[in-house]
């Protein structure tokens, strides 16, 4: 066995016997969970609504048939996507902060670096931990999902639709391994824990939080709830004729929006998952095609994080005194 | 004559302005338990964060057993235990995976064997699942013990091994670096504040001052050396005293 892999091992050995850790996982599965309970039970409503109007119309003898509803399930997930992007995120942040932070401030690390291990195995023994981790969580989160859809919703889920929730969980897992790895490499290449650790808060704050939020106030069309131009009675394309005159305020606030991983995180998620209307109707293929930058984004920024997490985590960081 | 385990030409360590080691020429013979003795602050943890390989000198060579510490650390970190002063382990995992762990890193491909042998050996069998975080600082040093020896190494550092113990962890604690040196001929270098320490288990001394090592002979020229002081503590008071320039 290397010593990359006797570090994961041992990471993971250690994450899981870590009671706050558990708490950490536990609440995010909790929450995500609960915001598709309550999203299926009203999907099942309004299925058995459907049913019941079928059924009724059945009874009174009448041929004429009901449009089904357009019911897309997977949309139940907004709230569970955006709780990946916010506290997952937040999450992933004080996991990878820890597998640096706890070393560092024991003296654990002494011990560590008096055996002859080499260049990149306690850094990849680490960032292989988190990967796994990730992996794992995003798994179980999933799956429980896909279950509660199933059972609560008694939602018709098909193959494709499996499909959308596997792309989906794996933009979430590299999302996580993101957050954690840049995290870990703060933490690694400050000379003060603390120092790492605000810095990487404000990036999450910046990331996360802030510039999306700029992108989402200043978008008229969500200033009303329910959206200004359907309060307005006005019609999709009139609503492209008065938005094509504010073309340039338009396009910065979507520059904005578009500066964050964050939001190609959720722009991607969305699109696979139908969450975002015209995306619901198209096939993976062009769903893929038409969210290629957000993709090759998302990708690129991990592995960055990943290599930034590789390269800072050294010997030579993780023995600097006054940590 | 008997081959050296550390030799030292001009080791030296500053941290910015600070020299906490100034020019250490130092000969340490292999089979000897050698007692670095200094005030806080002498340099002595320096001295063996250098040794271990955990801190680069400023200048200076070092050879560990033969290998150039500067040029093949790795080969140094093989040969070698440590025992950093106040050893913590993961307090989430068991004496038996923190030890494991230890010692696959230490190249033990199937470490069990060997860590029966050795909490046999320091007599603390009956601890192997029970997780660190539960354990008094005596336990946590006989662990940490283990740990250090677990790849039999030819050279055994101990930075301060008997603060913060009990009377009788210090004695069950010399005795086991006595019976190390003797039953394995390891070479121990062990650094105290404590003059009992050295003269009940070393078998030669070192007095280091602020950064200088003002003496280092074996304990028995040292004991012949001052015959006119009353007792070593006078001699260790003695040299130990600020250097006057
Ligand atoms: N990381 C560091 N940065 C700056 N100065 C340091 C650092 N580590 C040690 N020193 C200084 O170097 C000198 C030697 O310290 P060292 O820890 O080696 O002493 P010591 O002999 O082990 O003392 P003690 O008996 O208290 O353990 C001290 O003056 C200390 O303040
Ligand atoms: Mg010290």
């Amino acid at each position: 066995m290397t010593d990359t892999l006797v570090v994961a091992r041992k990471e993971l050995l250690d994450l899981r016997r870590d009671r706050f850790m558990a708490l950490l996982l536990g609440f995010i599965l909790v929450a995500t969970t609960l915001s598709v309970i309550v999203g299926a039970a009203q999907f099942r409503i309004k299925l058995d609504e459907y049913d019941q109007y079928v059924a009724a119309l059945k009874a009174s003898g009448s041929a004429v048939s009901a449009a089904a509803p357009q019911l897309f399930p997977l949309q139940l997930l907004r709230g569970s996507i955006e709780y990946i992007e916010l506290i997952g995120g937040l999450f992933a942040i004080v996991v990878g902060y820890g597998m640096v932070a706890k070393e560092k401030q024991r003296a654990t690390i002494e011990l560590l670096f008096s055996r002859p291990v080499r260049r990149y195995s306690v850094a990849g023994g680490k960032v292989l931990a988190l990967a796994i981790t990730w992996l794992v969580a995003v798994a179980v989160v999933f799956t429980v999902i896909t279950g509660v859809l199933l059972i609560v919703g008694r939602a018709p889920l098909q193959p494709v639709d499996i499909g959308r929730l596997l792309i989906a969980a794996a933009v979430a897992w590299a999302y996580l391994l993101l957050w954690s790895s840049l995290a870990m490499a703060l933490a690694s290449s400050t000379k003060h824990l603390s120092t790492g650790l605000i810095a990487v808060l404000v990036l999450w704050l910046v990331v996360v939080l802030i510039i999306p939020q700029i992108g989402d106030t200043m978008d008229p069309d969500n200033q009303v709830p329910g959206g200004l131009f359907k309060s307005l009675q006005v019609a999709k394309p009139d609503e492209h004729a008065v938005l094509a005159h504010f073309a340039g305020y338009d396009t910065v606030r979507n520059g904005l929006e578009v500066s964050s991983v964050t939001k190609h995180f959720e722009r991607l998620s969305f699109a696979f998952l139908g969450i975002k209307d015209v995306f619901n109707q198209l096939p993976i293929a062009a769903v893929a095609r038409q969210t290629l930058a957000y993709s090759l984004s998302l990708v690129l920024a991990s592995a960055a994080a990943v290599g930034l997490a590789l390269l800072t985590t050294t010997r030579k960081t993780l023995l600097r005194r006054n940590s | 004559m008997s081959e050296i385990a550390i030799r030292t030409a001009g080791l030296s360590k500053s941290y910015g302005d600070k020299k906490a080691l100034v020019g250490l020429d130092l000969e340490v013979r292999a089979g000897e338990i050698f007692g670095l003795l200094g005030h806080n602050g002498a340099g002595k943890t320096t001295t063996v964060n250098l040794l271990t390989t955990l801190l680069p000198p400023t200048g200076g060579q070092m050879v560990i057993g033969g290998h150039d510490g500067t040029a093949n650390p790795d080969a140094v970190r093989r040969i070698i235990g440590y025992l950093p002063e106040n050893v913590q382990f993961y307090d989430n995992l068991t004496t038996l995976e923190n030890l494991r762990y230890f010692g696959r890193l230490s190249g033990l491909r199937r470490p069990d064997a060997r860590i029966d042998q050795v909490l046999e050996y320091l007599d603390f069998t009956g601890h192997e699942n029970e997780r660190l975080g539960t354990f008094s600082k005596g336990m946590r040093q006989r662990v940490g013990i283990a740990q250090a020896i677990l790849h039999e190494p030819a050279v055994l550092f101990l930075d301060e091994p008997t603060s913060g113990l009990d009377p009788q962890g210090v004695r069950k604690l010399r005795e086991i670096i006595v019976g190390l040196n003797r039953d394995l001929g390891m070479t121990i270098f062990m650094n105290t504040h404590l003059l009992s320490e050295v003269t009940k288990t070393c078998t030669s001394i070192g007095v280091l001052t602020a950064g200088e090592l003002r003496y280092h002979d074996s304990l028995a020229a040292t004991l012949d050396a001052f015959p006119d002081e009353s007792s070593l503590e006078d001699i260790y008071l003695h040299l130990d005293s600020p250097r006057v320039a």
